[in-house]
């Protein structure tokens, strides 16, 4: 849905006015932007007009979100919950999965509530700025839940018949409460005194008739001094006797009607017959439940808001009064009281009429989304989007770009992000390449943060992006000279060229420094080190070079032969390897096999001309070998 | 409602790129004045510049991050006809002539266009490392680092001609077993009365790149191009910089021609066309899920733009610089002098504050 008037952002500074800007990406809703003047190839290569010693600035521009502010937090992540669960119920469509999505609204709106609660707590406690935040979150809130309200009784709930006069009563006393206190103070005996010298008294009497109290009303009646007077004492019996529409009554429409229009006959005469006229405020009231337009005009100015107006006026005129008849009555009250519509309220109308600029109107409430996220999803799977829009296909289209863009919203935010993918789950077809692209741009700052990536793309079946995320923090771990860390990261990367290099590393180190680093992770690794020809001569190098620390001579050589005969060995670590066996070979204790040893003078043979850095050592090796193979075999020839 | 939190970028003249890494977190700017500068997020909206250093002998005009995998790699062209891959070293002292506590090294110099290098970019990450060069003289060079672990060996495995000065490029980030490696090419030449946009694709057949297609329907010079991240569609989205901004759709045909040739075919349909800023536009610009373009152009904007629910582009912000100028936070160290002596880094912490706004009515006409 576009806006109509598109609105410019300024920023704020000269040379941005002067040259011009331009922008590029940051990530999620950032923006970096930076005064920018076209120069290109074929201008002059020299200074540009803009240099004065004006400083170049670039600025992080990005869209305000009120939702990651802490304060909602709850907010937010609660109604991830409550979402999920829907989501899993349309999917299951149990057979009262209607009754299901109206218990999903109520629990949106005791979120909504419980946030409003705890603003008022914290609004109180702010100065200053913050304040004037948390007020500004209060109003938008407020506004949220009173038209959610509404739209749960008109397109979420279940009325029979469309007869909404007691729900509307409902949410009219929920929003304007003053009257129900102040009744409730008068009828509680605290206060001294008669009740009706009291200034406030035919107010509140009247302002609980308006909402629809009749019962409250008739208590306070019967507070006043003149209670046992006839006039009173009618009244109450007229309000006593007044036919209210109950829905589970079981009584039709046509039959209430009938009956309510008997009494409004009676009590019309009884009004004719001035049989009120000693108090006129009585006589108010009673001209009041018959509808009579003149008395409506007096009481208006005490409704704050025409929907005040409007339920009590078709409480005592239009009592069963259908949801879908409620949009040219409301226009009637707003004409009648005048009022300047202002955001809320044009919402409210929009509702009544069942307009689907209401969907416009919802979005431009300012909480990044939520609402119109939430509502519309409910909206969504109780086929009410379907019939505002042209097919259903359409109305799909509509929820889906509702969820994504919160989704997005969310996935953009360094704590949030795993909320925003849960929502983006439920976005198909785009909502998992949205999540492969977002995904890996999740800045990590530490190790557990990897490990969360990595378990979110695992579990949805995105292992290149967790292969990648592997591969980014070994090389972290790389250049913070972590080695053993970097190694556990190559293998889960499941990059055989970075744990090849990094098995080179270690090798080198041994070389240059005669120490294996990090040995215990080598033995905690062990079978896993098959990732790459030079990782499994790295732990086969261990291997021996741990049976040779154990003094385990014998197995240590014939591991050594094998690793020299392997075809694994990089150029730069023969020389040490060949030393090894120079040692080995030059034992007391005759270590190597007639067999081995010739193996041990074919490897080196037919490595020995291309390993010229080896010159030193051949002579040595080859007086090694022969000494051994003679020795090997003259004990072979004794022994066997 | 928007916020902006201001660094000062400190180049002595304007800047002529800024490009962000992978994850937002690090920002390179080059400028006119020849140098490339680094900074760093270390905290909220805290920037401190890690390093400085002059790159090339000529302005340079773009600056890229490649992708993670590699490291902290970037590359930069300049005017001064090379192309240069560098690689950020940790622990060593910078040289003279530098500042910071990061230390950049240049990996590589490609010194083989003769004339100004107009843009750089990395492909794709699955494709190894590889970088691609567009030149005004027309030819775009495809350089490719055999092995990752080593980033001063760099080969050039292709040079693509385009009969046209070349002045940007953009690799088509999607890439499956459906999609072979596809570069679109946008020239700024304003005399020849042909396409200016060109789409060029890797055969695997015959092991070089082949142009697959020429937007005749863009006749006006291009000053940028970029394909949008793919969110899993079947077709391409690029967007073009030129008079107006421009919003393609490309999308592969199978047909018997297509499947002789090995090389795919494209629909090219220009789904949008916007002339909000009324005259050259210069830079076009996807955020990460492809969903927003954002372009600068000669009426000194950036304009932004989506596509709504039933898939056709809106504008949806403005944002135009104004003269009032705010008090800045940042705290200023002492310039290093021309002996290299060492400065405590810069770091500037930004508070954001709200940009002002004004409403215009809608008076242009919607595509």
């Amino acid at each position: 849905m576009e806006d109509e008037n598109l609105k410019t952002f300024l920023i704020p500074n000269d040379l941005c006015k002067s040259a011009g800007i331009a922008g590029t990406w940051m990530s999620g809703n950032k923006i970096g932007v930076f005064p920018y003047h076209n120069i290109n190839h074929s201008s002059k290569d020299a200074p540009s007009q803009y240099t004065k010693n004006v400083p170049s600035s670039v600025f992080h521009v990005k869209h305000e979100v009120v939702l990651f502010h802490p304060i909602l937090r709850r907010l937010v992540t609660e109604s991830m919950g409550i979402f999920l669960n829907l989501q899993t119920v349309v999917e299951n469509k149990p057979s009262d999965y209607k009754q299901h999505l109206q218990q999903f609204s109520v629990q949106y709106r005791s979120v909504i509530r419980a946030s409003l609660e705890n603003l008022r707590d914290e609004v109180l406690r702010a100065t200053g700025e913050e304040r004037e935040t948390l007020q500004n979150f209060i109003t938008i809130f407020y506004s949220v839940e009173c038209i959610w309200h509404l739209c749960e009784i008109l397109y979420i709930e279940n009325i029979p018949g469309h007869v909404v006069i007691k729900h509307l009563l409902e949410w009219v006393r929920f929003h304007f409460p003053k009257y129900e206190r102040k009744a409730a103070f008068l009828l509680s005996g605290e206060s001294i005194g008669s009740l009706e010298s009291r200034q406030d008294y035919w107010e509140t009497v009247i302002g609980c008739l308006l909402q629809g109290r009749v019962e409250v009303v008739r208590a306070l009646l019967s507070c006043h001094s003149a209670a046992n007077s006839t006039h009173f004492k009618l009244a109450d019996q007229i309000l006593k006797s007044m036919p209210t529409y109950g829905v589970y009554e079981g009584v039709s429409v046509q039959e209430f009607n009938l009956r309510w229009k008997h009494w409004l006959v009676d009590t019309q005469s009884k009004i004719d017959s001035k049989l009120f006229i000693s108090e006129k405020n009585l006589h108010l009231m009673m001209r009041l439940i018959v509808g009579e337009e003149m008395a409506w005009s007096e009481v208006q100015s005490q409704c704050e808001a025409w929907y005040e107006l409007l339920a009590a006026w078709l409480f005592y005129t239009e009592p069963t009064v259908k949801s879908f008849e409620l949009g040219a009555f409301a226009k009637r009250c707003i004409s009648r009281m005048g009022t300047r519509m202002h955001h809320l309220d044009r919402v409210l109308l929009a509702a009544m009429e069942g307009d689907v600029q209401i969907i416009k109107e919802i979005q431009h409430m300012t909480e990044n989304g939520w609402f119109v996220t939430h509502l519309m999803d409910l909206l969504y799977h109780c086929e009410q989007l379907e019939k505002w829009q042209t097919d259903k296909e359409d109305s799909l289209k509509l929820r889906h770009s509702f969820v994504f863009e919160y989704g997005n919203t969310l996935a953009g935010h360094k704590s949030l992000w795993q909320l925003g993918l849960n929502y983006l789950d439920h976005c198909f077809p785009d909502g998992l390449a949205a999540i492969e692209l977002l995904l890996p741009r999740v800045p990590i700052n530490d190790e557990s943060k990897a490990h969360r990536v990595i378990q979110e793309a695992q579990k949805r079946g995105l292992s290149h992006i967790a292969h990648s995320v592997a591969k980014i923090e070994g090389l972290k771990s790389l250049r913070n000279d972590r080695m053993g860390n970097a190694l556990v990261w190559a293998l889960r990367s499941q990059d055989s060229n970075f744990a090849s290099f990094l098995a080179d590393k270690f090798l080198k180190k041994y070389v240059d420094t005669g120490i294996l680093p990090n040995v215990d992770l080598l033995s905690y690794l062990g079978s896993c080190m098959m990732a790459s020809d030079r990782l499994i001569f790295l732990g086969k190098y261990y291997q021996f070079n741990k049976l040779h620390k154990d003094k385990s001579y014998r197995e240590a050589a014939k591991a050594l032969v094998s690793l020299i005969a392997s075809k694994f060995t990089p150029k730069f670590f023969w020389s040490t390897l060949l030393s090894e066996a120079l040692t080995l070979l030059e034992c007391d204790e005759l270590l190597l096999s007639s067999n081995d040893v010739f193996n041990l003078l074919n490897a080196v043979e037919e490595r020995l001309d291309c390993l010229c850095e080896l010159d030193e050592l051949e002579p040595l090796i080859r007086l090694g070998i022969a000494r051994n193979l003679s020795r090997a075999l003259t004990y072979e020839a004794q022994y066997t | 409602m928007f916020e902006a939190a201001e660094i000062n970028a400190e180049h002595k003249d304007l800047i002529h790129d800024v490009a962000y890494d992978f994850y937002g977190n690090r920002m390179a700017t080059c400028s006119s004045d020849q140098y490339v500068k680094v900074w760093d997020q270390i905290g909220n909206e805290k920037w401190t510049l890690t390093s400085s250093w002059k790159a090339h002998s000529g302005s340079v005009w773009k600056v890229t991050w490649a992708h993670p995998e590699f490291g902290q790699v970037l590359a930069t062209c300049s005017f001064d006809r090379t192309a240069a891959v560098w690689e950020e070293i940790i622990g060593e002292t910078p040289g003279p002539g530098e500042r910071g506590t990061r230390h950049w090294v240049r990996r590589t110099n490609l010194v083989d266009s003769r004339t100004s290098v107009t843009d750089v970019k990395f492909g794709p990450k699955c494709l190894g490392l590889q970088l691609a060069t567009c030149s005004a003289d027309g030819i775009i060079r495809i350089y490719e680092a055999p092995d990752v672990m080593n980033l001063s060996q760099w080969t050039l495995q292709h040079e693509i001609t385009c009969k046209l000065s070349c002045s940007c490029l953009s690799w088509n980030p999607s890439l499956t077993n459906n999609h072979p490696q596809m570069i679109a090419v946008g020239s700024d030449d304003n005399t020849a009365q042909t396409g200016k946009v060109f789409i060029f694709e890797y055969s695997e057949n015959s092991r070089r790149w082949m142009k697959i297609e020429t937007i005749i329907t863009i006749m006006e010079p291009v000053h940028d191009i970029s394909f949008a991240p793919n969110l899993g569609r079947s077709y391409h989205i690029l967007a073009v910089a030129t008079k107006d901004v421009k919003i393609i759709n490309l999308t592969p045909i199978k047909d018997n021609s297509s499947i002789q040739s090995g090389l795919t075919k494209l629909d090219v349909q220009t789904v949008a066309q916007f002339t909000d800023h009324t005259c050259t536009v210069w830079r076009a610009s996807w955020n990460v899920t492809g969903t927003v373009l954002a372009t600068s152009g000669d009426d000194g904007c950036v304009r932004m733009f989506k596509m709504n629910y039933i898939n056709s582009w809106k504008p949806v912000t403005v944002l135009k610089g104004d003269g009032a100028v705010i008090p800045n936070d940042a705290h200023r160290g002492s310039i290093a002098s021309s002996t290299g002596v060492l400065t405590p880094p810069i770091t500037q912490t930004a508070r954001y504050i709200k940009l002002g706004s004004i409403s215009q009515p809608r008076d242009l006409p919607w595509h």
